[in-house]
């Protein structure tokens, strides 16, 4: 009898694996990076005004005013109420949608076509049906963002399916699975999870950038903000949202692997 | 038919052996039972081929008896694993039939355990969670399943009975080719098939894990009177397992000859007998005509 190998790092090493896990050596060079780019950057804004390029400093005092305001915590609340909702609807659909295509054949085939047709619509040229069928709101701004994790999900969960082996399906249904719907949620499902899983978050990831394309007609929230201190040549304030918006993502982000590790444990 | 069940084993799990019974509803074995577990009946499989029609499988007959032990042996490219498949319910034949307890078999059916070679263990399942999978559909049975409680014993019970208490937990990827292969077992006697149907399961281990496991698996059969139906190209696996042997031809895959192994167990390979059966089957899946009677 083999003895039993490690496992992994332990239950407890998954909970925060990506923040934990950080390795010294990583962070020291991390840093580093981030040093010399503040500096290349406030070298350069030495010799340009500052409606070109602010210095790091300039944009650190608007963020903290921004923030100090409540401007900040604003319009990261609009954002978030069309980046939930687009996201998981998105998401949602976009999962089943991939699964169900590419378990059936059928299915696969009636909709090929359409499928191939609406691939290449990038999200912003739906604005007018956003309008059109929402409104200027949050939901038709969740609808574009909707429409971004939907294709990602989509095409992950398709390719997830595809990949699940057929001998996996032949022991289940030796075992007496039966049924399409019992065999995707004890089988395809679980097996596909990987893939699936990276696609949703590659969509998460997603929608955080189709929040500045959601707000382009008017939808208040970060976005817009960004639109708008554009038109004023506001750099300071632009470079200060857009860091919002990466930090938004990097949070969710890092919730999210830590989920995912935690859900692919068996790997 | 011979019902020698080699009580020559000593194991360690038949002295404190408890949970055999419960796994098995039959123990009769030998002449008792006038139909055969399995029926293989002049069973076919043609392909198409680029260069032409090949006949995989032509005319396979053969019986399987209640609580026996046939091994299908056969040279490579002889059908064996398109036979265990159309066996299996996994396939179609392209003639004949095979029936489970005179049943005709129309597709997979938990009344069968099917065990890979490959293992094809649920990987996102823990080894309880892989052995326990077929009894989570609620229709075992026929009964309306059978509740957690229920459940959680008799995967206790099964965990136990192929060794591998104290890695319930585990996932497949933290096990060795040999304990896998145990879960795989495991798995397909949770829902108490009457049939054990086997394809080179132990073909991917290491010889000495080859040999526990075919002891091990002795000692199972013994335990729980199931009926197995075992796919080797090992012919001295198959004189050590079977209490008959198929030997198979290719070109097209048939039924070239059956063998009754009159040996006690355990059967050690320095027997003189058990080589007389060796060669025997050897020269059979040779193509060898006069080999001598055993």
């Amino acid at each position: 009898m083999a003895t039993k190998t490690d496992v992994d790092d332990g239950i407890g090493g998954y909970l925060d694996g990506s923040i934990a896990a950080i390795d010294p050596r990583r962070a020291v060079l991390g840093s580093v990076g981030i040093a010399g780019f503040l500096a290349l950057w406030w070298a350069a804004s030495l010799v340009q005004p500052s409606y070109v390029l602010p210095s790091p400093a300039a944009v650190g005092e608007t963020f903290y005013a921004e923030a100090a305001s409540g401007e900040m915590a604003t319009a990261i609340g609009h954002s978030v109420r069309h980046w939930v909702p687009g996201a998981a609807i998105g998401t949602t659909l976009g999962v089943a949608a991939g699964v169900g295509l590419a378990w059936s054949s059928v299915a696969d085939d009636v909709s090929a076509p359409i499928v191939r047709t609406l691939r290449p619509v990038p999200p912003l040229a739906l604005i007018g049906f956003a309008i059109a069928w929402f409104g200027i709101n949050h939901a038709g701004a969740a609808f574009i963002i909707a429409v971004g994790a939907f294709w990602i999900n989509f095409y992950a969960a398709y390719g997830g399916v595809e990949g699940v082996s057929e001998d996996l399906l032949d022991v289940a249904r030796s075992l007496g699975v039966e049924g399409d719907l019992e065999l995707l949620r004890s089988v395809v499902v679980p097996a596909a999870s990987p893939e699936i899983l990276t696609g949703v978050r590659t969509g998460i990831g997603r929608c955080w950038m189709l929040v500045v394309a959601s707000e382009i007609f008017g939808v208040p929230g970060i976005g817009r903000r960004i639109l708008r201190a554009s038109n004023n040549l506001q750099v300071d304030v632009v470079i200060a949202y857009i860091l919002v918006l990466s930090l938004m993502f990097l949070l969710v982000d890092v919730m999210f692997r830590a989920a995912q590790r935690r859900a692919l444990a068996w790997r | 038919m011979n019902d020698e069940r080699g009580d020559g084993g000593s194991s360690p799990k038949d002295a404190n052996d408890a949970n055999g019974n419960a796994e098995g509803e039959d123990r009769t074995v030998g002449g008792a039972a006038s139909a055969a577990r399995v029926r293989v009946a002049e069973v076919a499989k043609h392909y198409e081929g680029t260069e032409g029609p090949i006949r995989a499988l032509e005319g396979v007959s053969f019986d399987v008896s209640d609580g026996e032990f046939v091994c299908l042996v056969g040279p490579s490219g002889c059908g064996k694993t398109t036979l265990f498949r159309i066996i299996a319910g996994l396939e179609s034949a392209t003639a004949g039939e095979v029936f489970l307890n005179d049943e005709r078999v129309e597709g997979p059916t938990p009344d069968m355990g099917v065990v890979f070679q490959e293992y094809h263990l649920f990987p996102w399942r823990t080894v309880r969670g892989n052995v326990g999978f077929g009894l989570e559909k609620g229709g075992i049975d026929g009964e309306g399943g059978i509740d957690g409680e229920e459940r959680r014993q008799r995967v206790d019970r099964l965990v136990e009975l192929v060794g591998l208490e104290g890695f319930g937990d585990s996932y497949p990827k933290e096990l060795s080719g040999g304990m896998k292969q145990r879960v795989a077992i495991a798995r397909a006697l949770a829902v108490d098939p009457d049939l054990l149907l086997m394809d080179e399961p132990f073909g991917a281990v290491d010889a000495q894990t080859r040999e526990m496991l075919q002891s091990e698996l002795l000692d199972i059969w013994r335990e729980t009177g199931k009926t197995v139906l075992f796919v080797t190209h090992d012919v001295e696996e198959a004189v050590k397992l079977a209490d008959r042997i198929v030997v198979m031809a290719k070109e097209p895959g048939r039924v070239r000859e059956t063998i009754d192994v009159d040996l006690p167990r355990p059967r050690a390979r320095s027997d003189a007998a058990f080589g007389r059966y060796y060669e025997r089957v050897l020269g059979l899946i040779r193509g060898e005509r006069g080999t001598p009677d055993v």
